[in-house]
């Protein structure tokens, strides 16, 4: 009896065995795969994806005051450089289209390999945004080996890109913002119907929230959730909902589109598509919004005449020229 | 957490790796239900509260079978005690009876079938017809949910019912072993279609968790993941485009999105059916094969017998034979014989039931004019190679043509891939007007333009993803060539030695994961056969 159960014993520790070493050559493989797939460099012609938003991999180390995530409303009505301009606070706008929360993590925490930002700021639109459960999951995957992310640069990658190693050099001169100065106004003014109800939050958002504030928490930077205005994706329900999180997240909330916050938008003049999202002139006046919010809430530097931030003053004259046509 | 389908991550990566555990730790008496429970998850993550309809079914049968099973242990006790001359009646009252009892339990389930998988189809129609006529009446047509895999579990149950009414198996009391016949996780969503006899023991043995089963299983579904990843979901993009704008492609580019579409349905379902069979596989579970090479079929006759196996069978033994045995269609062939000889004699009363076969057949992948159009098209082929086999053999006799020869098999194998290629190409299209009208762009308008001045490469594919396209279906086909040639790869990779093997191994997984069609810029095709 003895021998039959230390034979199977045996057999079973022998397959735990293989098994363990299968998996710890894969792994080694997929390591030295990623390596070889990883953009070296933070351009679209290095494979790079998502290149405005991870241009913030372009900037000098802990030079980042503030971060934002979120979607594409948080690239359409928050620009950095109108903050620089007037508070010489530093932020930069990792937001990309439809960004789930699972995507917005990946940026944060990419974001904090390199900088340091006192503030953290999620643009709620995404948080009631669906996240399937085979998106968590391969978002998961890919940031541990990248080769998931990058597998398709099989098509255009160079045998001289391949044991390069990496450094990222360009940065956005818009510092994420997406620059749009198309006006296409709505009627749609009452959106902020008062309501007691609540829109339900989605359990594996609520989870990503939490977990981003705490993140947040355990590196030193506060989180903030911030509704810019929006007539289409925003209303009081969403509000509600937002706000009954930040309060069991313990995280500050500001709604853009309600009292006491509210952004003066005029919707006739500030947004690019019937109210689903700012342009230029909105995203002037949110970021003006926000840039004071900032100053008297946060104790963050005006580095505008520190000598390490000149290419902020030298991006500030590129951006002010690539707006100058809706400026005026 | 919603599993969208067999090959997503959520199935490969979370749900399936959960169960093998859960299983793998349980008690053998424990486990079948670890199977169920896993099962009944998995229907709920998809189709939520629908799950009332598996049950509803599960409880019918079971019920049914019960009645059958009291019913026929009744008949003999009575034929028992009966005289002789007093048998006949008996067993023509009890079998009216069984009848009955079988009618209604049917009628349940496909009546459920058509209510919620046909009855938008069949108010359209009728109110299109109505409107035809100017007869001012027109139906709400109501829109129903429909649970997964509905057209599956449903014909799982009535040949349940039948295989208890012809006493080819016993019915089983145990509820708990026939739930989970009809309930089995890796086959509920896309089949195979499985009788009681084939799985519903093995299921419930609690066979353990062997290493030979574990990794023959992983290998199987990578080699699944390779067809629907690498070339499916690759493919889906140009079909998508050609299909939904077909109007501005000349007939090339329609006969290429036809034959891509082919090896995409394939792929996607054959694969999927991969990934399914080795599911089965490491809980030490055979389900029933769904494919044997179709490509390699000489006439639409054997690419049926070789497509979708398991749905073919169902016809053919719940339709084709029960029709073919009916007493007005045996007089019809014994009248039809005396007439028309041994060939043709039989052909006609065949051909009734194949006709039924054919338009069941049709309608089960979809309520639309094109799946009909499908159903008769394929009817059509072969019943038309029913009639003109003797004259073939005649022709091919006196050209001394041996039909057994390479050259003349390949004709066969090429000629019976175009024509299902066509028969594909109108199951895809947007509706039977869609079908027709490239079809006939297909003919009127060929011209391989499109293809020399690189317009197909703009279609959602460019040269590298044809190549790669290319590269992984050579693979498939080879393998598709040796276990044609009687060759298991997969046995022959198990006896290699271990650093051979390996460099296989993780060869095929960075050839799915780097060349797979995911991630941003794809679209992955949707589980096509999950929709029937």
């Amino acid at each position: 009896m003895h021998q039959i159960i230390s034979k199977k014993l045996g057999r079973w520790v022998r397959i735990l065995a293989v098994s363990i070493l299968f998996l710890t050559v894969f792994v080694l493989i997929l390591f030295g795969v990623s390596y070889l797939f990883m953009p070296k460099n933070n351009l679209a012609e290095f494979g790079m994806e998502d290149v405005t938003a991870n241009g913030i991999l372009g900037e000098r180390d802990n030079s980042i005051d503030v971060l934002v995530i979120g979607d594409s409303e948080a690239y359409s009505a928050i620009s950095p450089m109108e903050i620089w301009q007037k508070q010489g606070i530093t932020s930069y706008v990792c937001a990309t289209s439809g960004q789930k929360l699972s995507a917005s993590d990946t940026f944060l925490k990419q974001a904090f390999k390199r900088q340091k930002p006192k503030v953290v700021i999620l643009e709620t639109d995404a948080i009631y945004r669906d996240i399937p459960a085979n998106d968590a999951i391969l978002t998961r995957i890919q940031n541990l080996f990248s080769v998931f992310r990058y597998h398709n640069r099989w098509k255009t990658l160079r045998s001289d890109e391949l044991f390069t190693s990496v450094e990222y050099t360009w940065t956005d001169d818009h510092k994420g913002f997406v620059y749009n100065g198309a006006i296409n106004g709505t009627d749609n003014t009452e959106y902020m119907i008062p309501t007691d109800s609540a829109a339900p939050i989605k359990a594996l958002n609520q989870q990503y929230v939490k977990a981003m504030a705490a993140y947040c928490k355990a590196n030193g930077a506060t989180f903030l959730l911030v509704s810019t205005p929006s007539t289409v994706n925003w209303n009081y329900e969403r509000h509600n909902g937002v706000a009954q999180l930040a309060d069991s997240c313990g995280v500050t909330y500001i709604d853009l589109n309600l009292a006491p916050n509210k952004v003066d938008i005029d919707w006739s003049t500030d947004t690019r598509d019937k109210g689903d999202h700012l342009n230029y002139n909105g995203a002037v006046k949110v970021s003006a919004w926000l840039g004071e919010y900032l100053k008297e809430h946060f104790d963050l530097s005006d580095h505008r005449e520190d000598s390490d931030y000149s290419k902020w003053n030298e991006a500030l004259t590129r951006y002010q020229k690539a707006v100058t046509p809706a400026a005026t | 957490m919603e599993i969208s389908s067999y090959v997503s991550i959520a199935y490969l990566v979370l749900f399936l790796p959960a169960v093998i555990l859960l299983y793998g730790i349980s008690p053998r008496r424990i486990r079948p239900y670890v199977l169920l429970l896993s099962s009944y998850a998995f229907f709920w993550s998809i189709s939520g509260k629908l799950l009332i309809y598996l049950l509803l079914s599960t409880f019918s049968i079971h019920h049914t079978g019960a009645w059958l099973a009291l019913v026929q242990t009744e008949r003999k006790g009575v034929l028992l005690q009966a005289d002789k001359g007093g048998k006949k009646a008996i067993r023509t009252a009890y079998q009216k009876k069984l009848r009955r009892i079988v009618a209604f339990s049917v009628c349940l389930h496909i009546g459920i079938l058509i209510v919620l998988k046909y009855s938008s189809f069949l108010g359209g129609n009728i109110n299109a017809l109505f409107s035809a006529l100017h007869i001012p009446v027109a139906f709400t047509i109501p829109k129903y949910a429909v649970p997964i895999g509905l057209s599956f579990f449903t014909l799982q149950a009535v040949s349940y019912i039948f295989d208890v009414y012809r006493e080819k198996i016993p019915a089983d009391k145990h509820l708990g072993r026939l739930a989970l016949f009809m309930a089995f996780f890796p086959q509920i969503m896309e089949g195979p279609i499985c009788r009681y006899q084939d799985t519903a023991l093995q299921l419930f043995k609690g066979a353990p968790i062997s290493y030979q089963n574990l990794t023959r299983g992983i290998q199987r579904i990578l080699f699944g993941l390779l067809k629907k990843i690498v070339i499916a979901d690759r493919l889906n993009v140009f079909i998508q485009n050609v299909f939904n704008g077909y109007a501005a492609y000349d007939g090339g580019i329609i006969a290429l999105a036809a034959v891509l579409y082919t090896c995409q349905l394939y792929m996607e379902f054959s694969g999927t059916m991969d990934v399914v069979i080795a599911s089965a596989e490491i809980f030490g579970i055979t389900l029933p094969e769904n494919f044997r090479q179709p490509f390699f079929s000489r006439t639409i006759s054997e690419f049926w017998q070789r497509w979708h196996i398991t749905l073919g069978t169902w016809f053919k033994d719940y339709i084709f034979y029960p029709l073919s045995m009916a007493k007005p269609l045996k007089k019809l062939t014994s009248r039809a014989r005396k007439k028309l000889g041994n060939h043709f004699g039989p052909l006609i009363a065949g051909s009734a039931a194949l006709f039924a076969v054919w338009l069941c057949n049709g309608l089960w992948h979809g309520a639309g004019w094109n799946y009909i159009f499908f159903g008769m098209y394929h009817f059509a082929f072969i019943l038309t190679g029913n009639i003109i086999e003797p004259l073939s053999r005649r022709i091919t006799g006196s050209l001394h043509i041996r039909r057994d020869s390479f050259p003349w098999m390949a004709i066969q194998i090429l000629r019976t891939g175009i024509l299902v290629c066509i028969g594909e190409l109108f199951f895809r299209a947007n509706g039977l007007a869609a079908g027709l009208a490239m079809f006939k762009i297909m003919i009127t308008d060929f011209s391989l333009a499109s293809i020399q001045n690189g317009t197909v490469f703009t279609l959602g594919m460019d040269k590298r993803d044809f190549l790669i396209t290319l590269i992984a279906v050579m693979i498939v086909f080879v393998n598709s060539i040796l276990k044609e040639r009687g060759i298991l790869p997969r046995q022959w990779l198990v006896t290699c030695r271990l650093p051979l093997r390996w460099a296989v191994y993780y060869g095929l997984i960075l050839f799915v994961i780097i060349f797979g069609a995911y991630g941003t810029g794809y679209v992955p095709v949707d589980p096509i056969y999950a929709n029937f």
